[in-house]
């Protein structure tokens, strides 16, 4: 190092004041304040747009409260948890199945995890909508029947194509987070005498659970996004009434932002409840993730 | 005389291996036996059969005075189901060397989980048993540490408590001290010591000599899948007869 400045890194014991006289100059972010300038400059012009373009905000803020838009909030709030809920339920069983010993329930289950995530999840909805065409009426013969079009209402048509469609990822994830439980586990549970399914319920799945909650809270935040495909089925979740109201009242962007003010606030709730689950099943882990 | 073990020409494969060659062992009530033997020779594979962790592929297993595994009817031996093998494993507990306890639940709830779940008791009464049991191993003050907290010679004791939690009529050992700090050995020996000194029956794979000559009644020597020499510690720690035997005690004692 060429000594041309008077900086002295001596020892300790060369040096005669002690080290805590000096006074601490902080390092100095040059990267940091240059790059704050840009983005902020960038920002202010974008609000700058918006706000002065053809936007009507009021309207926007009239139509975040309309009847009609709190309940397609509603609906796809409900259909999203009664989608997530039902393919968690299918992706555990599902899982189950391709781990079993049992061929005929390890090929049922790699079938359904190809088909299901093979086709695009929007020709899946329409599938289950447009049933009716191949099968006009449903139940048991003798016991009980109904027309097909009656039962395929879009909520139902909705929750079976998102739910199931989400079963075969949800399956991928849960068998994900069996495998990384130790087969120790599983051992040491049967050794006390616990069945292979108690053991699986009492003490690998709670173990998995660490590893598949992260997956799962992100797809359900998804699945949030995803139950605006089910609009092209008219089922009245949040996107398809703004559209019903922009159709009528030409009022395209306020209605959009509207319903994406909506999806971010429930987004943003949801990775709230996602950090406590977390935490949660982080029991025993030895750390806590932030 | 009625044994707690019995084994019939007990054949385990692991494809073409053989891994357990025609074994014959009987144990009886209230014996400790050491296993030992050089690594790969089935010492493992035998405990694990004895407790259905693997599934024999000849000969037969009788533990408690019960057939494992089959239910004898007329003349045709009927496979049990899952259920009907989780009870026949109430009859034995496992220790295992890596300790393998439940990493999300405290000690004391390692050890009611167990009474609670499978046996059906009350979970007042499996937790006033779990604190004594806790006692018993030197660790009433961790009831309440996760697995990820204790050391691992604190670990294997909550692991033996967790056995003896459901009453076992015998204890099976793998190894228990060959995962720990040596000086951490000698706190888990010494629970193993009490443990048969109470006339506990048990069934210790271990490298511990020293162990298997002070406490067991019966060592057995086994070497590729074969129970090559059987006897008194004195007989075959000090004086075997056996070829294998002798050049294996003089590799570990060196
Ligand atoms: N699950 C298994 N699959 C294939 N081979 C195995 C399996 N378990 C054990 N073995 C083999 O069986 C032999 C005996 O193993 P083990 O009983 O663990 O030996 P030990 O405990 O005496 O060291 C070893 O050669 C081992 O590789
Ligand atoms: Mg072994």
């Amino acid at each position: 190092m060429q000594t041309t400045t008077h900086t002295s890194n001596q020892t300790p014991s060369a040096s005669s004041t002690k080290l805590s006289d000096y006074k601490i100059v902080p390092r100095r972010h040059y990267g940091r304040l240059v790059s704050s300038i840009i983005i902020l400059g960038l920002l202010g012009a974008l609000i700058h747009a918006f706000a002065n373009g053809d936007i009507e905000w009021s309207i926007v803020g009239r139509f975040l409260t309309a009847k009609a838009i709190l309940w397609g909030l509603g609906n796809t709030v409900l259909m999203s948890i009664l989608a997530m809920i039902l393919g968690v339920v299918l992706g555990v069983i599902f899982a189950i199945m391709r781990m079993s010993s049992n061929p005929v329930l390890r090929y049922v289950a790699k079938g359904y995890i190809w088909f299901f995530r093979g086709t695009p999840i929007i020709l899946q909805l329409l599938l289950w909508f447009n049933l009716a065409l191949v099968f006009p009426t449903l139940g048991v013969p003798g016991v009980f029947e109904a027309r097909t079009v009656d039962v395929m209402v879009p909520f139902v048509a909705a929750l079976l194509g998102l739910g199931i469609n989400q079963g075969a990822y949800t399956a991928e994830v849960v068998r994900g987070g069996l495998l990384s439980v130790d087969n120790g586990q599983y051992e040491a549970a049967m050794s006390i005498g616990m069945t292979r399914l108690k053991s699986l319920r009492r003490i690998v799945l709670p173990q998995a659970m660490r590893v598949i909650l992260p997956p799962i809270g992100n797809e359900t935040i998804s699945m949030i996004k995803m139950t605006s495909l089910a609009s092209v089925i008219q089922y009245s979740e949040i996107l398809h009434n703004a559209q019903n109201i922009y159709y009528a009242n030409a009022r395209v962007m306020e209605l959009l932002i509207v319903a994406g003010i909506w999806y971010l606030v429930v987004v943003t709730i949801m990775s709230f409840g996602q950090r406590q689950l977390e935490r949660r099943f982080a029991r025993g882990s030895g750390r806590v993730d932030h | 005389m009625s044994f707690i073990v019995q084994g019939q020409s007990v054949v385990k494969k692991f494809g073409d291996f053989v891994a357990l060659d025609h074994v014959d062992i009987d144990i009886e009530n209230g014996e400790v036996v050491c296993i030992v033997g050089p690594s790969g020779s089935g010492k493992s594979t035998l405990l694990r059969c004895i407790n259905q962790l693997e599934k024999i592929d000849g000969g037969g297993l009788w533990v408690d005075g019960e057939l494992i595994g089959y239910r004898i009817e007329g003349s045709a031996l009927h496979e049990l189901d899952d259920r009907q093998i989780a009870r026949q494993r109430l009859a034995t507990g496992m220790v295992f060397q890596r300790f393998n306890l439940f990493p999300h639940m405290t000690a004391l709830e390692n050890i009611i989980e167990g009474p609670i779940q499978v046996l059906k008791r009350s979970p007042r009464e499996c937790r006033e048993q779990a604190l004594e049991l806790l006692e018993r191993v030197g660790l009433s003050d961790k009831a309440n540490a996760y697995p990820v907290e204790l050391s691992g010679g604190q670990q294997q004791r909550v692991a033996i408590a967790r056995a003896l939690a459901m009453r076992p009529r015998l204890m099976l050992f793998d190894e228990p001290t060959s995962a720990l700090d040596p000086e951490l050995v000698g706190e888990v020996l010494q629970v193993m010591r009490d443990l048969a000194r109470s006339g506990m029956s048990m069934i210790v794979v271990t490298h511990e000599l020293g162990f298997a000559r002070e406490v067991a009644n019966r060592v057995v020597f086994m070497d590729a899948g074969q129970i090559v020499e059987t006897g008194a510690p004195e007989e075959i720690l000090m004086y075997p007869r056996n070829e294998r035997t002798r050049g294996f005690i003089s590799a570990v004692l060196n």
